[in-house]
């Protein structure tokens, strides 16, 4: 494969765009509420296979088991940080990856949900889109490239969340947000309720984690659940901390960056079997967050003055 | 009645509370009352449960026994944000500015009843979010003005010096709209200069809106020349509550504080 195979590099986009939508959530949380979230991939795939399973099992449209599945992974959100958002922030991440690994583990051993063999079937009308969306690009001249509709979708939705986030962060409700993650005792004192604001910004993040699941279903067309291991989480913050602490753009840098990065490794011609590959991904992704921390510890776009007063 | 407002009347009640960590009785069984629009020291030696007491009206801690009346009703094991929206404010014996926020935003945060602040407002009603954040920056600049932090409202609060900090902590805690104040130390680590500066503006506050302030203080003659009441306490209990001409004679006071001073008069 050449390295300027197209349906390559779309394939990377595509992946970034996804690895975007999800880090913005844990960026909510982790970046400007004070959350270490660390079972962010736990929302995506509660969201990921209630979509799966309504289309299939419950043979609801997709159209309408989307918006579905980010109920419910909102509302799983809700549920995961009723006992444990007054937990203490180290604790409280401890807790959420034993939710996200609680989760794969059930779905891994469920009947309903299909077990090792995940869930198949559930992007027809997906398909259908593509195949439409297709033949409207073939009219300009881009109908031979098949993942070209997803990629837009993706962008598209990740430059919307984007927006939104953005919005939110300089509205007064953002602003509370901030002051909870400076120091949150301080901010009960002034009137705010605290642990409202945490639910609101895990929910939310929950949300944005259902959104990249269900690009990322669309884009693998089966769910199973080693998809959802918590190292998917850990490449998010990869994500967060390249593109910098406190940074929504960053994150959307950061994300197609390490992607590209990662990605783009096996061009190199390397005596290495594909498993030995798989590992440098992780070696390299180490090499760049320790380099990071030595030398550019608010990542690219991370502001280091917010970062220092911090401490 | 259309006496609540009448001076005199207690806006602030501690019933027989007490707080226990452990095998220490950290508050034993304090009562004593703060009357409404006036200045009240709480003064006592190091451990003397000043502190906890502050938590406890506050809602950072709740009683063992005993009761926290503001206004008539209970607060006592109420959460720290409900007391504040009764309009029970309190500043911290080492401050707590939010560092990596601009002193401006520090002081818009303390706006309460924001509906900026509520996600479905933002979706739903913007047009009430921006003219309440319109007229919280109005406030906020009048008291930045007031209290010499115009010129440094962009700065990150964390870049303050530790004076600027505690005036803009105090700044922050009349934007909320009080009715009590409660300072722990306001003049810990301030030049006399701010020092005085901060307890002129809370007796003009008390003069001119009425304001009610609880605070601890350990430098005597701030407090005898500034409170018009002093309660004492001394291993979590009150042994003195009156007014200052009067406490600083009590041979109980003398005993358990002004004496191991060494400059009661």
């Amino acid at each position: 494969m050449s390295i300027f195979n197209v349906d390559f590099w779309i394939g990377v986009g595509v992946v970034s765009g996804i690895y975007g939508i999800f880090t913005l959530g844990l960026q909510l949380n982790v970046g400007f509420t004070g959350l270490i979230n660390l079972g962010q991939v736990g929302f995506m795939s509660v969201g990921a296979y209630a979509m799966g399973m309504l289309v299939v099992d419950a043979g609801w449209p997709l159209a309408l088991a989307f918006p579905a599945a980010i109920l419910i992974s909102i509302a799983t959100g809700v549920l995961v940080g009723l006992p444990t958002l007054r937990l203490r922030a180290d604790y409280f991440g401890i807790v959420t990856i034993a939710f996200s690994e609680i989760v794969r583990y059930v779905f891994q051993n469920a009947a309903f949900a299909g077990g090792n063999q995940g869930i198949l079937g559930y992007d027809a009308d997906w398909r259908v889109f593509q195949a439409w969306a297709s033949g409207r690009l073939a009219a300009i001249g881009l109908g031979e490239v098949a993942q070209l509709p997803l990629l837009v979708a993706v962008w598209a939705s990740l430059l919307l969340c984007l927006a939104a986030l953005m919005a939110l962060q300089s509205s007064p409700w953002g602003r509370v947000l901030k002051a909870i993650r400076e120091d949150e005792d301080a901010a009960a004192a002034l009137g705010k309720n605290v642990f409202a604001f945490k639910l609101q910004s895990l929910g939310l993040a929950a949300a944005l984690a259902t959104v990249a699941g269900f690009f990322l279903a669309m884009n693998v067309t089966y769910l199973y659940p080693s998809e959802f291991d918590p190292s998917f989480t850990f490449f998010g913050y990869a994500v967060l901390i390249l593109g910098g602490f406190a940074s929504y753009g960053g994150v959307v840098v950061g994300a197609v960056l390490l992607c590209a990065l990662t990605e783009g490794l096996r061009f190199l011609e390397l005596p290495l079997s594909s498993g030995q590959s798989g590992s440098l991904r992780f070696i390299i992704v180490g090499l760049i967050l320790i380099g990071l921390s030595m030398f550019r510890p608010q990542g690219l776009f991370g502001g280091k003055a917010e970062m220092q007063l911090r401490a | 009645m259309t006496t609540t407002r009448e001076a005199g009347e207690a806006i602030l009640a501690i019933e027989a509370v007490t707080k226990r960590f452990g095998g220490l009785r950290a508050v034993d069984d304090a009562s004593f009352a703060v009357e409404r629009g006036s200045i009240t020291a709480l003064i006592g030696p190091n451990g003397a449960g000043k502190t906890t007491l502050l938590d406890l009206i506050s809602g950072y801690d709740r009683p063992d026994s005993g009761a926290v009346r503001f206004e008539g009703r209970r607060i006592d094991g109420l959460a720290v944000h409900r007391v504040a929206r009764r309009g029970v404010v309190r500043t911290f014996q080492l401050t707590r500015v939010f560092a990596a926020m601009s002193v401006r935003d520090n002081m818009l945060l303390a706006a309460q009843r924001h509906p900026g602040e509520g996600l479905h407002r933002l979706a739903f009603g913007r047009g009430s979010a921006r003219r309440a954040e319109e007229a919280a920056r109005e406030r906020a600049e009048r008291l930045m003005r007031g209290f010499a932090l115009e010129s440094k409202a962009d700065d990150y609060a964390g870049a303050l010096s530790g004076g600027q900090r505690k005036l803009l902590e105090f700044a922050r805690a009349l934007m909320t709209g009080p009715r009590l104040v409660l300072l722990d130390e306001p003049m810990a680590g301030v030049n006399r200069a701010l020092g005085a500066k901060l307890l002129d503006e809370v007796e003009r506050l008390r003069r001119e809106e009425g304001m009610t302030f609880l605070f601890i203080e350990h430098d005597i003659d701030v407090v005898m020349r500034r409170a018009d009441r002093v309660v004492v306490m001394a291993e979590g209990a009150v042994v003195a509550d009156g007014p200052p001409a009067i406490v600083r004679r009590d041979p109980r006071v003398i005993d358990a504080y002004l004496g191991r001073k060494g400059d009661a008069a």
